[in-house]
């Protein structure tokens, strides 16, 4: 499927402030599932964007404003084709995540995370589910996602970034986020590699994530899901929020233990006022053979320096 | 009483070393059979002429001098952080120069090995993991390794721009390597600042010695720097020191560092970075920095990457570095190289990357995720020396043998709790070394840390930081721990052939020392 995705900010100040420094994650990785197609980034006022990958392999934007401002404007847009992913034919037994070559391979995402944390709550939670479901890896982690979805209510702004997982848990709200956060947290207490992914969905609304049928063109927020590692056969990409699997409607913008691995924007600024920040994503469903909407090809982003207007 | 003191026509150094005794120890001034090393003859022979009152005297001027300089050290653990100065024993350390070509191609060979690793971990292939030497989750698992770094490259590969790793010898008077530090190494001010006390305290003592100078130190950090430079700065870039400010346990050795160097001191507020170029505040304007020694941790260097409560780094100062427009020195995320349990790696680290073997040897070190070295250790807890791995300074350290049987429950909790995060050592049995105590001398343990700089060439200053464990029978010498130092003299190359048996038989007829006032 043809994505193309608009993905703006805008902070406005009560009072004027400067030096503003900031990292942006939101440009679409490529990998065997997506191909990113063009990629353009502008901010208002305008900077210099340095732009690298960073050890999670995730494309980062770093720009700052140095003069005094009253707001900051970014947008990101992007052009990208998914594509459809393998279908899991595998079973493995829970003892082949006991393989010391898998264990090694995966070992930073075993390990507890400041937002993936995980109790008592939540290691009864995910033994409970094991005993349910008996000896395989993936009918456990599917059963992570499922309780997942069944434990939580999806409340928009009912929790901040930070809040504890066992609390997630035991209030039964929350956003996308923590959807996210529980499951790894699931998975990892049982030693199944878990990780957060921090994407894009094309769905008219991400607390169902139904398929978009009236039109091309959707509003919606960062999203966030989960990625199991199954044991002979790689990662197993699913979205506890909406309870679905990962598909074509997903975009990825990149992974790691957590949320702070792959926060959309962190930035600093110097300044009394805290701001307004309105955050806003658009996408836009490009039917075949339509010509993209945003056409700008993306340069390998490593060596890239590119000045913008 | 010992043949070689019984025999010492001056009945001063008799005194002095009234009830002297080597207690068991590898002493670095006398040999198993009371004789004094000959490195020592000239310096014993100078004393000769001081009463121990003389001493106690000198001792006293050496504190108001130390006092009036300001070089003082705070102590954390004592409740509030407690300003008060770093104690320099009169008597010096000396090592003899073939000795010291010894101690300086081992640490020439460990840091050269150490800069192949963090290199290979950040911006190499990770070779030395796919090569099975050094495990992935170790290396995953340590607090030092910065994520935040990966893919930051930095000009020849000089990572750890200045070390200090930490020697002590054993019983056999063997040179062991107790500690690598690569992130922010402190005392190399006590290093300059204590060779300038001696030698206005004790001026005679350097008397027929060949010693080699530390003060050039300033000038070879400096060097070091402008070689890091990026590439673009041209031939007289930029350099800073940048300090945490004045609560800083080693703020005083920050601004003596940027005046030995004449650089400018600064703070994360006089920084500012635009378009990813780093600019310092002057009177003047802005102007461009090209290499920033930082004295801050990593931690708190740029909050839009690391901490963001931090208000002592610069933001964006790690997207300037990684753009290539300065030099952070030393580099962000060394500590994973100086993570003890790493420690435990490096001979391997120096046979992978240098084919060589290495020429200072670890202590025994004993690795606790591994069950039957926890278990054993476990048995032997009582007996060996318990460190965390990520902490510097002796803080945390728990001595077998010293302690208590609740200090050793706690501890054996922790391990089985954590044990990544602990390794155990073989006690070592170390050194000796004279030192004053009240009137008189008393063996008292001593270690080692040589500064080495990376700027290409590896350097490293004849000398270094001799700490003493100034407690009786405390093992512990960091100066965090409530230490004391002393100078530390490198001979030249045939020094020692200068030094004839006229120091021994020196009849102390020369007038009795310099005269002190002028110190006032």
């Amino acid at each position: 499927m043809r994505l193309d995705i608009r993905y703006r900010t805008t902070f406005t100040y009560e009072n004027l402030v400067r030096e503003s420094q900031n990292e942006l994650r939101a440009c679409p990785r490529s990998d065997e599932n997506q191909g990113l197609i063009s990629y353009r980034l502008q901010t208002w006022p305008s900077s210099k964007v340095f732009a690298f990958t960073d050890y999670w392999g995730t494309r980062v934007d770093a720009f700052g404003i140095r003069l005094p401002h009253v707001s900051l404007e970014v947008v990101a847009e992007s052009s990208v084709e998914t594509f459809q992913r393998p279908l899991l034919t595998v079973a493995p037994h829970l003892e082949t995540l006991r393989d010391p070559a898998f264990i090694s391979a995966h070992h930073e995402y075993l390990q507890r995370s400041p937002h993936a944390d995980w109790g008592r709550g939540i290691e009864a939670e995910a033994r409970r589910q094991r005993e349910l479901v008996g000896d395989d890896v993936v009918s456990l982690v599917l059963a992570v996602h499922r309780v997942t979805g069944a434990r939580i209510t999806y409340a928009r702004g009912a929790t901040e970034v930070g809040i504890e997982v066992e609390e997630v848990l035991s209030q039964g709200k929350g956003v996308c986020q923590d959807f996210a956060h529980l499951a790894v947290a699931l998975c990892r207490s049982q030693g199944i590699p878990a990780r957060y992914v921090s994407g894009y969905l094309f769905t008219r609304d991400d607390s169902v994530g139904a398929d978009v049928t009236d039109g091309d063109v959707v509003e919606v927020q960062t999203h966030a899901w989960f990625e199991a590692a199954i044991p002979g056969f790689g990662w197993l990409a699913l979205d506890p929020t909406n309870q679905k699997e990962v598909g074509v409607r997903h975009v990825k913008i990149g992974h790691g233990r957590d949320y702070d691995d792959v926060q959309p924007l962190r930035g600093i600024f110097c300044g009394s006022s805290s701001p307004t920040v309105e955050p806003r994503v658009e996408i836009r469903r490009v039917r075949t053979n339509a010509s993209p909407v945003f056409d700008r090809h993306v340069r390998d982003p490593q060596m890239e320096h590119q000045q913008q207007q | 009483m010992p043949p070689d003191r019984a025999s010492a026509t001056d009945a001063n150094r008799a005194s002095l070393f009234a009830d002297y005794d080597l207690g068991g120890f590898f002493d670095e001034v006398f040999d198993a059979d009371n004789h004094v090393r000959p490195h020592y003859a000239p310096l014993l022979a100078g004393l000769d002429r001081f009463t121990p009152e003389d001493l106690v005297r000198r001792a006293r001027i050496r504190d108001a001098a130390f006092r009036s300089q300001g070089i003082t050290f705070t102590v954390y653990d004592e409740g509030e952080g407690i300003e008060r100065t770093f104690p320099m024993d009169l008597l010096p350390r000396i090592v003899p120069a073939d000795e010291w070509q010894h101690i300086e191609d081992g640490l020439v060979q460990r840091v050269t090995a150490l800069n192949s690793f963090l290199d290979d971990l950040y911006v190499g292939e990770g070779a030395a993991i796919h090569d099975g030497i050094i495990p992935i989750w170790l290396v995953e698992t340590s607090d030092g390794f910065n994520r935040e770094a990966f893919g930051i490259p930095v000009p020849l590969g000089a990572r750890c721009l200045v070390a200090g790793v930490d020697l002590v010898r054993d019983g056999e008077g063997t040179y062991l390597v107790l500690e690598d530090n690569l992130r922010n190494p402190s005392g190399v001010s006590y290093v300059i600042e204590n060779r300038v006390a001696m030698t206005r305290v004790l001026p005679t003592v350097f008397a027929n010695q060949q010693i080699r100078s530390v003060d050039h130190y300033g000038r070879s950090l400096l060097n070091a720097l402008n070689r890091v430079a990026p590439p673009a700065s041209g031939d007289r870039p930029t350099v800073v020191v940048l300090t945490p400010g004045v609560f800083n346990s080693a703020y005083f050795e920050h601004v003596f560092l940027a005046s030995q160097m004449g650089v400018e001191l600064v703070e994360g507020r006089d920084l500012v970075v635009d378009d990813h170029v780093v600019s310092m505040r002057t009177t003047q304007g802005l102007q461009r920095v090209d290499v920033i020694y930082r004295r801050i941790d990593d931690a708190f260097l740029d909050p839009v990457v690391f901490r963001s409560d931090s208000t002592l780094g610069v933001p964006g100062l790690m997207a300037a570095a990684r753009a290539g427009n300065v030099t952070i020195a030393n580099a962000v995320g060394n500590g994973v190289a100086d993570d003890k349990a790493v420690y435990a790696y490096v001979p391997e680290l120096i046979r992978y990357y240098l084919g060589e073997e290495p020429i200072l040897p670890n202590v025994d070190t004993y690795l606790l995720w591994d069950e039957d070295q926890r278990s054993e250790v476990l048995d032997r807890l009582d007996e060996l020396v318990i460190k965390p791995v990520a902490e510097a300074g002796g803080y945390g350290i728990v001595i077998g043998p010293a302690a208590s049987d609740a200090e050793l429950e706690a501890c054996r909790v922790n391990i089985e709790a954590d044990p990544r995060n602990y390794i155990a050592q073989e006690v070592v049995s170390l050194s000796r070394h004279p030192s004053l105590v009240d009137d008189h001398l008393e063996g008292r343990h001593i270690d080692l840390r040589p500064f080495v700089l990376s700027g290409g060439d590896i350097e490293v200053i004849p000398g270094g930081l001799t700490r003493v464990a100034m407690q009786r029978g405390s093992l512990v010498v960091s100066s965090s721990q409530g230490g004391g130092s002393k100078d530390t003299w490198v001979l030249a190359k045939g020094a020692e052939l200068v030094v004839d048996s006229d120091a021994e038989t020196h009849d102390g007829t020369e007038p009795a020392a310099d005269d002190v006032e002028e110190l006032s």
